[in-house]
C-alpha cells in the first residue's frame, strides 16, 4: 500500500542544484538505502520523501496520495504524511525521560493512558532498554539513545520510516549490531524503510534496493548484488565494494558483434561477452573486482601474468595483495593469511565472466571474460 | 636535598606560563574582591558623620565617625528609631526595587524571545536589519530611553513643569505615574534589556538542534504543542537565567531610577543608596551595598541551582543548517509592524536627543539653535554654570577624554587579561586551581555595579593613596568587566584544541610568539570581542562610576549631573555624543575584525 513514488524532483538552492529530475519507485515492505558520497543529494531527498524539506519543483506520491506536487501546488506536512523517521543524532528532547520520549507520539494521537504504557512498555521490551524507562537521554550511552530513538519512531507503527544515517554515531563494533537488527526490523515490522547511508558495505548489506546518487543525479537503482556485478558506470563501480575495483586502461579493436581484442598491462587479449555491444575502438578502460585476480604459484595455470609484490595487507580471513604489473597497481584479494616478500615474484590470472569494459565517458558497455 | 628538591619542584611548577598566570591572577583577583568585601562587611558596622549625629540626638549616645555600632543595620532594617523611618529608607526601595525587576524582567524576556523566536524561526522579512538594529539599545547607555521617555512625556502639570514632546505637538498632558516611578522604570529597563534576552534566547535557538522539533512533526504534534512541549521546555534553562540576570542588573540599576524614578519620589535601593552616601550616612548605606551584594549572590546561586544537570543537552552536533522555517501568517503586516516598533526602539532615541538639544526653550521646537552646540560665550539662564557650547566646551572635552582614556585603558586590562585567563584555565582545565580561578574571575558579576562603586569607595576611605585616583576607576572597572572576558575567553580558547599549541611548542616557538603569533589569531573574533565589550560598557557606565568619580571626570557623570541640574539641552547633547562614539568603535571594530557585541546572532 505504501508505495513511494518520486516524478521529475528537482531541489535547488539559489544557483545550486541539490537533487536533479529525480525518478524513483519504492516498492511497498522495501528496505531501500539512498546510498552516495557527501553532499550527493541523499540526505535532501530523504527529507523531501518525509516532508522536513520542499522541493523545487516535481511530485511526490505515498501509497497513492499526492503528498507533494509543484503543478497541482499540493504540500502536504510532514506530520500527515503518516511516517517515521530517524535523525543521524537521534533527536532525543533532552528535557524528557527516555519513557517521556517514546510515549509523546502516542499521546499527540490522544491515545488513552492505559494503550499508550502498554505500548510503550512493548517498545522498551523489544529493544531491551526497558530498565532506563525514567532515565534522561544524557544519561545513556549512544548505542542506547539509538534504541530510545528507534523505540520512539516505530511506537506509532509508521507505515513507512526514514532513517538518515542513523549508524554513523555508533562505534564499529555496535553498528554491526545494530545493522542485524534493524534488518530484523524491517522483517517483522513489515513496514517500508527508505535509509541514507554514505557506507557502500551498510546498503550492500542491509539494503533489497540501492539508489546510488551523485551530485544530486541518480546514478543507478537496482538490487545490491546487480549494482555490486553489473554496475552502470565507472562511478558506481568505484564507488561499490571494498577494496575497490581494478581500472585498467586499455586499448580496444572490435572483432565481431560479441569479441574485441583487448591490449593492456603489455599483453594482448581477447574479450568475450554473451551478448552483443556496442564499442568504438580505442582507448577503454577494464574493470576487474580484486577477487577475480586470484594469485597461483608460478606454471600451476595457464595464462599467467606475472608481477611483483608491490605490499601485502592480511586481515586474517583474507589477504589484499597490491600487485605492480607495469605502471599500475593491481589489487587481488585471496582468501586466507597470505604473505609475500616486497618485489617478489607474483603470478596471478584474470578469472571470471564479469570483466567490466567501461568506454572513454565511464560508461559499462558490456561485461564478460578476457582470455590471453 | 629535601629542600632542594622541594626548590626544584616550584621551579619547575613555574615554568610553565600557565601555571604563572593561573597563580599571578588568583592572587591579584583574591585581593580585589576579598578585601574589598572586608571593608565594605566592616564600614557597615561602623557609624559614619551624620549617623553618629543622629544616632546620638536621638538615643543620647556620645558616638564618634568610626565608631563601631551595630545601630545602623537596627535602624535602617529593623525599625530601632521608628518602623517608618526603615520602611522609608529600607524596605520600600527594596520593595520598589523587586517591583520594578519583576517587570522589567517579564518586558525583556516577552519581548526578546517573541523577536528571537521570529527571527531564527520564521520567514519574516526585513531579518538582517531587524537583528542588527533590535541590539541598539543595549548597545546604548541603559539611560538613553529614560531620557527619550522625559523627552516625549514630560509636561507642564507634573514635577519640574518642562514641556515634553508629546505636549507640544498635541497639548495632551499624561499623568504623573507616567511620567516618574514605576511605570516608566519598568518599561525602559524592560526594553533595554529586551535584545539581552534576544541575544541569550536566540542564541540557543540558533544552536538547538532543528531535529528535536522536526522530530515531533514527524510525531504528528502541531506547532504550539510543540512550542509548548519541546521548544519552551529546552530554551527553559536560558529564559530562566534570562529572567535571573535581567532581574539582578535592574535591580543594580542606577541611572534609570534616577532618571524617571527619584523626580517623582519613586527611591529603589540603588538610588537610596547613593542619598544616603551623599548625606553622609556612610554607615548605613553600607549596609544597603551589603544587602545588594547578598541579592546578587542569592539570584546567581538560584540560577546555577535552577538548572538541573540531569536534563543538559546532549550536543551532538545535528545537521542544524537544514532549519525550515514557519511561514508566518500576515508575513508582510509583522514584519512592517516590527520594523516600525524598532524604529521608535532605536532610531527615534537618537533623533529625539539631536531635537532636543536644539531647543532654546525645552519643548518649544519654534525655538531651534545651535547655541548650545557652538555657542563662543558662556550660556547663561541656568542655576549652574553651564559654560561655551558642546563641542566648544573645555569641561565636556576633559570629561570625553577622559572617559576614553579610561575605557581604553580597561579595554587593554581586561581583553588581555580574559586572553590569559582563558588560556590558563584551558590549560589547567580540570585542575582545582583553574576551577577557582574561573570562580573568582566571574565572582564580581554577582555584585551590582551601585555596590561595586560603594565597595571601592570603601576601599579607598582606607588606602587613602588611591582615594579619588584615575587608578581607583580603573581597577574598579576592570575588576568589574573581567567576568565576561574571562568567560569568553576561556570559551574560545577551550574551543582550540592542545595539539595546535603543541605543534608550536615542538617547532621551539616562545611562549609568546605561541600566543601572538598562533592562538590569539585563530579566535581572533571573540578575544577582539573580549576587548571591545568592556570599552563600550566602560565609556557608558555611570552607576559604577557616580560614587567614585567627580562630575568633571567622565561623560557619564557630567551627564547625570546637567540632568540633575535640568540642562536639558546639554545633558541631551552629551548624550547625543555618547552613543555616537559607542556606535561608532561598535561599527568599526566589526568592518575591521567581524567581532560585535551582537555577533553570534542575526541575520547572516
Amino acid at each position: 500500500m505504501p508505495e513511494i513514488v518520486l516524478k521529475n524532483v528537482t531541489k535547488k538552492w539559489g544557483g545550486f542544484t541539490a537533487v536533479e529530475n529525480l525518478n524513483l519507485e519504492i516498492e511497498d515492505g522495501a528496505f531501500i538505502t539512498l546510498l552516495g558520497p557527501s553532499g550527493c543529494g541523499k540526505t535532501t531527498t530523504l527529507r523531501m520523501i518525509a516532508g522536513l524539506e520542499t522541493p523545487t519543483s516535481g511530485e511526490i506520491t505515498i501509497g497513492g496520495t499526492v503528498v507533494f506536487s509543484s503543478q497541482k501546488g499540493i504540500n502536504i506536512s510532514a506530520a500527515k504524511r503518516d511516517i517515521g523517521f530517524l535523525f543521524q543524532n537521534y533527536a532525543l528532547w533532552p528535557h524528557m525521560t527516555v519513557y517521556q520520549n517514546i510515549a509523546f507520539g502516542l499521546e499527540t494521537l490522544k491515545w488513552k493512558k492505559p494503550d499508550i504504557e502498554k505500548r510503550v512498555a512493548q517498545m522498551l521490551e523489544t529493544l531491551q532498554i526497558t530498565q532506563f524507562a525514567q532515565r534522561y537521554p544524557s544519561e545513556l550511552s549512544g548505542g542506547q539513545q539509538q534504541r530510545v530513538a528507534i523505540a520512539r519512531t516505530l511506537a506509532p507503527s509508521p507505515k513507512v520510516l526514514f532513517m538518515d544515517e542513523p549508524l554513523s554515531n555508533l562505534d564499529a563494533k555496535l553498528r554491526g549490531e545494530m545493522r542485524t537488527e534493524l534488518k530484523r526490523l524491517h522483517a517483522d515490522t513489515g513496514s517500508t524503510f527508505v535509509y541514507v547511508t554514505h557506507d557502500q558495505l551498510e546498503a550492500m548489506t542491509m539494503a533489497t534496493k540501492i539508489c546510488l546518487m551523485k551530485e544530486g543525479v541518480l546514478q543507478q537503482y537496482d538490487p545490491p548484488l546487480t549494482v555490486y556485478n553489473h554496475p552502470s558506470n565507472r562511478f558506481v563501480a568505484d564507488f561499490v565494494g571494498n577494496p575497490t575495483m581494478n581500472f585498467i586502461p586499455a586499448k580496444a579493436v572490435k572483432l565481431s558483434d560479441n569479441t574485441a581484442r583487448l591490449e593492456m598491462l603489455g599483453e594482448k587479449f581477447t574479450f568475450t561477452s554473451e551478448n552483443s555491444f556496442m564499442l568504438k575502438d580505442g582507448d577503454i578502460s577494464v574493470g576487474i573486482r580484486p577477487e577475480h585476480l586470484p594469485i597461483s604459484p608460478k606454471g600451476s595455470v595457464p595464462g599467467q601474468l606475472t608481477g611483483t609484490a608491490y605490499s601485502t595487507l592480511p586481515a586474517g580471513m583474507e589477504t589484499t595483495v597490491k600487485i605492480k604489473i607495469g605502471g599500475t597497481i593491481l589489487s587481488s584479494v585471496m582468501f586466507g593469511s597470505l604473505d609475500y616478500k616486497v618485489d617478489s615474484e607474483i603470478c596471478f590470472t584474470v578469472q571470471s565472466d564479469r570483466i567490466l569494459i567501461f568506454d572513454v565517458d565511464g560508461r559499462c558497455a558490456t561485461s564478460g571474460t578476457v582470455t590471453k | 636535598m629535601e629542600k632542594n628538591k622541594f626548590f626544584n619542584r616550584v621551579l619547575a611548577y613555574f615554568t610553565k606560563p600557565s601555571n604563572v598566570i593561573v597563580v599571578a591572577f588568583l592572587i591579584i583577583l583574591l585581593a580585589c574582591i576579598v578585601y574589598p568585601l572586608y571593608s565594605v562587611l566592616s564600614l557597615s558596622l561602623t557609624v559614619g558623620q551624620m549617623d553618629s549625629l543622629m544616632y546620638n540626638s536621638l538615643f543620647g549616645l556620645h558616638l564618634k565617625k568610626g565608631s563601631f555600632s551595630l545601630l545602623n543595620i537596627s535602624m535602617l532594617m529593623f525599625g530601632k528609631y521608628s518602623a517608618e523611618y526603615s520602611a522609608s529608607f529600607f524596605w520600600s526601595p527594596l520593595w520598589n526595587s523587586i517591583r520594578m525587576s519583576v517587570y522589567a524582567s517579564a518586558i525583556a524576556v516577552l519581548i526578546g524571545g517573541v523577536v528571537a523566536w521570529l527571527i531564527t524561526r520564521t520567514d519574516i522579512r526585513y531579518k538582517k536589519f531587524i537583528s542588527s538594529v533590535f541590539v541598539f539599545p543595549y548597545i546604548m547607555p541603559s539611560w538613553t530611553l529614560a531620557l527619550v521617555w522625559k523627552n516625549v512625556f514630560a509636561n507642564s502639570q507634573v514635577g519640574t513643569g518642562v514641556t515634553g514632546m508629546l505636549e507640544s505637538l498635541t497639548g495632551i498632558c499624561v499623568p504623573s505615574w507616567f511620567v516618574y516611578g514605576i511605570f516608566p522604570c519598568s518599561i525602559v529597563m524592560g526594553i533595554h534589556y529586551a535584545p539581552f534576552a534576544y541575544i541569550l534566547i536566540g542564541g540557543i535557538l540558533r544552536n538547538m538542534d532543528a531535529n528535536l522539533e522536526e522530530a515531533a512533526t514527524i510525531l504528528k504534534a502541531d506547532r504550539w504543542r510543540i512550542i509548548r512541549k519541546v521548544t519552551l521546555p529546552i530554551v527553559m534553562p536560558a529564559l530562566i537565567s534570562t529572567v535571573l540576570l535581567v532581574f539582578s542588573s535592574t535591580m543594580a540599576s542606577y541611572a534609570v531610577p534616577v532618571f524617571v524614578g527619584s523626580p517623582g519620589n519613586f527611591y529603589v535601593m540603588s538610588t537610596m543608596l547613593r542619598a544616603l552616601y551623599s548625606g553622609s550616612y556612610s554607615g548605613q548605606s553600607y549596609v544597603m551595598t551589603l544587602v545588594l551584594v547578598l541579592i546578587g549572590i542569592g539570584m546567581l546561586t538560584l540560577n546555577q541551582a535552577l538548572i538541573g544537570k540531569r536534563k543538559s543537552f546532549t550536543t551532538v552536533t545535528g545537521k542544524s543548517g537544514q532549519v525550515s522555517y514557519v511561514k508566518l501568517k500576515g508575513n508582510k503586516l509583522v514584519s512592517v509592524i516590527m520594523v516600525v516598533v524598532l524604529f521608535f526602539m532605536a532610531i527615534f532615541p537618537i533623533f529625539s536627543f539631536a531635537l532636543e538639544s536644539l531647543c532654546e526653550v525645552q519643548g518649544d521646537y519654534s525655538t531651534l539653535t545651535l547655541k548650545f552646540w557652538l555657542s563662543k560665550e558662556d550660556i547663561g539662564g541656568f542655576q549652574v554654570a553651564v559654560g561655551k557650547g558642546i563641542l566648544l566646551n573645555s569641561v565636556v572635552w576633559k570629561a570625553m577624554l577622559g572617559s576614553i582614556l579610561l575605557s581604553l585603558v580597561v579595554a587593554l586590562v581586561v581583553g588581555t587579561s580574559g586572553f590569559l585567563i582563558g588560556y590558563g584555565v584551558s590549560k589547567k582545565r580540570g585542575s582545582r586551581m583553574a576551577t577557582l580561578l574561573s570562580n573568582v574571575a566571574f565572582f564580581p558579576y554577582l555584585i551590582p555595579s551601585m555596590a561595586f562603586g560603594s565597595i571601592f569607595l570603601a576601599v579607598s576611605t582606607k588606602l587613602l593613596f588611591l582615594r579619588g585616583t584615575f587608578l581607583l576607576l580603573v581597577i574598579v572597572a576592570s575588576v568589574k568587566y573581567l567576568p565576561f572576558a574571562s568567560r569568553s575567553g576561556t570559551s574560545a580558547m577551550m574551543q582550540l584544541s592542545g595539539e595546535i599549541e603543541e605543534a608550536a611548542i615542538i617547532v621551539g616557538a616562545p611562549w609568546i610568539t605561541r600566543m601572538t603569533k598562533i592562538l590569539f589569531p585563530i579566535q581572533k573574533s571573540s578575544f577582539i570581542s573580549g576587548y571591545l565589550l568592556p570599552f563600550v560598557s566602560c565609556i557608558r557606565e555611570l552607576s559604577l562610576f557616580v560614587l567614585l568619580a567627580s562630575s568633571g571626570t567622565l561623560i557619564t557623570t557630567l551627564l547625570s549631573y546637567f540632568d540633575e541640574r535640568n540642562v536639558v539641552q546639554m545633558s541631551n547633547g552629551i548624550n547625543l555624543l555618547i552613543i555616537m562614539v559607542v556606535l561608532l568603535v561598535n561599527f568599526t571594530t566589526n568592518k575591521l575584525t567581524g567581532a560585535s557585541i551582537d555577533k553570534g546572532i542575526g541575520g547572516n
